[in-house]
């Protein structure tokens, strides 16, 4: 293609003019690069700290809500109440673990009986939420086996699991027992067959966990469980998800993700952070390669008469500059997403003496393809204004200069 | 004998404001195939506006212009670029020779440009009309390596380069030497005797003039010609 020729001529016929420029560009790139991977690696550290030890949805019985009832056909305003003759529970629970096991996104299950209850040892009373489920299933949601640091963790008929700021609140040890009062008034005498240490002060401090089979006297609850939490194979689709199985179960069901607003926010606003940078990069990538042009076509003016005065189409003209900005926008975005993606692996692979990265970067998630394509279109838009004025300059007045 | 131009009524008049300058003050011209016309003229008597007007560089006041039997002074922006490309061919004072391309692809740009590339017959054109001009050992020569006659060699190559029907030439002999000029000049006269083709020559330079076919005076807008017998030998 001729116009692809010129435009290869005139670009490489300052060769240190257009490193230049095809630097500059490709270190904006770079930048774009960079900041992606970084918020995209920022994002998923943040949200496997979150979502890594608890559920990503959580399913409970309906909420039960007093309203009046409207209608022609009563006599008198009427009102449903709520019941309080009977618990809040999942009594089919079996068929909705079933259902859930069918589902190939989810990954754990943990059906669950909890409440509340106090540890009472001679004076000294804590409070704690008790976790009631299928011994073999301890680790579907947290890692708590692994994390046992006291005892061996079978839970058995009375068995019972602290975390170590309770046991140390407590002063409680392996194999001691310990009086567990619950909401319901029950009382019963447990045996501690392990302390764990997750590092999440909320399980540490607050839970403690016994078998189902334990559960059911200690919340009279003979059938059904209290919740059922679910882990899925990708955290992202938890709302989609969580509806489709509140549709399909007719139970609440809740996302991680408006579990944790906070972090939503967080991770929402950090995504504009890096978009405003990403937006910069390509603004300044854009001015670079609009001058470089403007300058360009106004020192080959008379060149450019030249080709007019020979009757040139302007179309040609145009192309030719905008070719130029196509060339150096794409040569400097494949050149930028390269030396990205090298620093990005060069960062990744600076790591503490715990084996971690120092920043959590995503070098697979750099936004290449987005990189390349708005950078590559950015030149070209860049472009069509010295293009423009180019392919518009008057011949004679060119030619006399 | 074909008649190549037909000027009737040439009037150009450049406006600054309210001030009014008319350069052109109905000229009269016509060329016929074959002819090596020189335009004559003083410094501002119009010879530049009124070549820049057959050349379609620029629009007349009034007046028609006919060209190969085409009437070209109402054409559009597109259709004169068109024009010009197929039927004029320039060669200007300065080479204006495309510095980052060589002197093959410098002649064949007119063709190649629209064209979308340089095809092998344009290509064998080229090198035929770059032998012609004596440049046969500079055709892959980048221009900015070719010296200043031979740069206005090339550029006579490439007016040649679409068979243009009119050839306008703006003071070709203006910045070169003795020798150069009348190699250049040379040139000119071989191509309109070989070819048959046509040539508009302005210059100032009376020894030019007289290697022509035919004289204009231009003055004070006003055309005044005569016609004078080809001299052979050129003193610059």
């Amino acid at each position: 293609m001729f116009v692809l020729l010129v435009a290869r001529r005139y670009l490489f016929s300052s060769p240190s003019q257009t490193l230049l420029l095809i630097t500059g560009v490709a270190l904006g790139v770079t930048v774009f690069v960079f900041i992606t991977a970084l918020i995209a690696g920022l994002a998923t550290l943040l949200t496997e700290q979150v979502t890594g030890d608890s559920a990503h949805i959580s399913l409970e019985p309906p909420t039960r809500v007093a309203r009046v009832l409207a209608g022609p056909d009563l006599p008198v305003e009427s009102v449903a109440l709520v019941s309080t003759f009977q618990r809040e529970q999942i009594r089919n629970w079996p068929m909705v673990v079933e259902l859930l096991r069918s589902d190939p996104a989810v990954t754990a299950i943990s059906a669950r009986i909890s409440g509340s209850a106090f540890l009472v040892k001679a004076e000294a009373v804590r409070p704690v939420s008790i976790i009631g489920l299928e011994p073999q299933g301890i680790d579907a949601i947290s890692e708590i086996s692994p994390n046992i640091i006291e005892g061996d963790g079978d839970l058995g008929a009375d068995g019972l699991l602290i975390g170590v700021r309770t046991a140390e609140q407590l002063g409680l040890g392996a194999g001691q027992s310990v009086l567990l009062r619950t909401e319901r008034g029950v009382d019963r005498q447990l045996t501690v067959k392990g302390v764990f240490r997750t590092g999440v002060q909320s399980l540490d401090e607050r839970i403690a966990f016994v078998s189902l089979q334990t559960a059911r006297p200690l919340f009279v609850l003979p059938e059904g469980v209290t919740n059922i939490e679910v882990k899925l194979n990708d955290p992202e689709a938890a709302r989609a998800k969580a509806r489709f199985l509140g549709e399909a179960t007719g139970l609440r069901a809740t996302p991680w993700q408006e579990k944790n607003l906070g972090l939503e926010d967080a991770l929402q606003a950090q995504g504009r952070t890096g978009t405003m940078i990403q937006v910069f990069s390509l603004i300044s990538i854009i001015i670079g390669v609009a001058s470089a042009l403007v300058l360009s076509a106004y020192r080959r003016r008379s060149e450019v008469g030249i080709m007019r005065a020979f009757g040139v189409p302007s179309r040609f003209i145009l192309l030719v500059f905008v070719l130029q900005g196509l060339l150096i926008g794409l040569i400097g975005a494949l050149i930028g997403c390269a030396t990205g993606y090298g620093l990005c692996i060069w960062i990744e692979g600076i790591t503490r003496p715990d084996g971690t990265s120092i920043l959590p970067i995503a070098p697979e998630q750099g936004g290449y393809v987005w990189a390349l394509v708005l950078t590559t279109l950015g030149a070209v838009v860049a472009s069509i204004l010295p293009a423009r004025s180019a392919s518009r300059v008057d011949p004679l007045e060119a030619i006399q200069q | 004998m074909t008649r190549v131009l037909e000027a009737l009524g040439i009037e150009k008049t450049f406006r600054n404001g309210d001030e009014e300058t008319p350069v052109l003050k109905g000229i009269d011209l016509t060329l016929d195939k074959g002819e090596l016309v020189a335009l004559l003229g003083a410094s501002g008597s119009g010879k530049s506006t009124l070549l820049s007007i057959i050349g379609l560089l620029l629009a007349p006041t009034a007046g028609s212009l006919t060209i190969s039997g085409e009437r070209v002074d109402g054409l559009s922006e597109k259709m004169r670029a068109q024009f010009r490309n197929r039927r004029l061919g320039f060669v200007f004072q300065f080479h204006h020779l495309l510095p980052d391309f060589t002197a093959m692809e410098n002649v064949a740009f007119p063709a190649a440009a629209p064209a979308g590339g340089i095809s092998p017959a344009m290509r064998e054109r080229a090198r035929d009309l770059l032998t012609r001009v004596g440049l046969k050992d500079r055709i892959d020569f980048p221009a900015t390596r070719l010296s200043g006659g031979q740069k206005q060699r090339v550029a006579i190559a490439r007016a040649l380069m679409n068979r243009p029907d009119l050839i306008i030439a703006d003071e070709p002999t203006g910045n070169l030497d003795r020798d150069s000029a009348n190699l250049v000049l040379d040139l000119m006269r071989e191509v309109n005797r070989d070819d048959g083709a046509t040539f508009l020559i302005c210059t100032h330079d009376e020894g030019v003039a007289e290697r022509c076919s035919r004289q204009l005076t231009l003055d004070d807008g006003r055309l005044a010609s005569n016609v004078s017998e080809p001299v052979d030998g050129f003193t610059g």
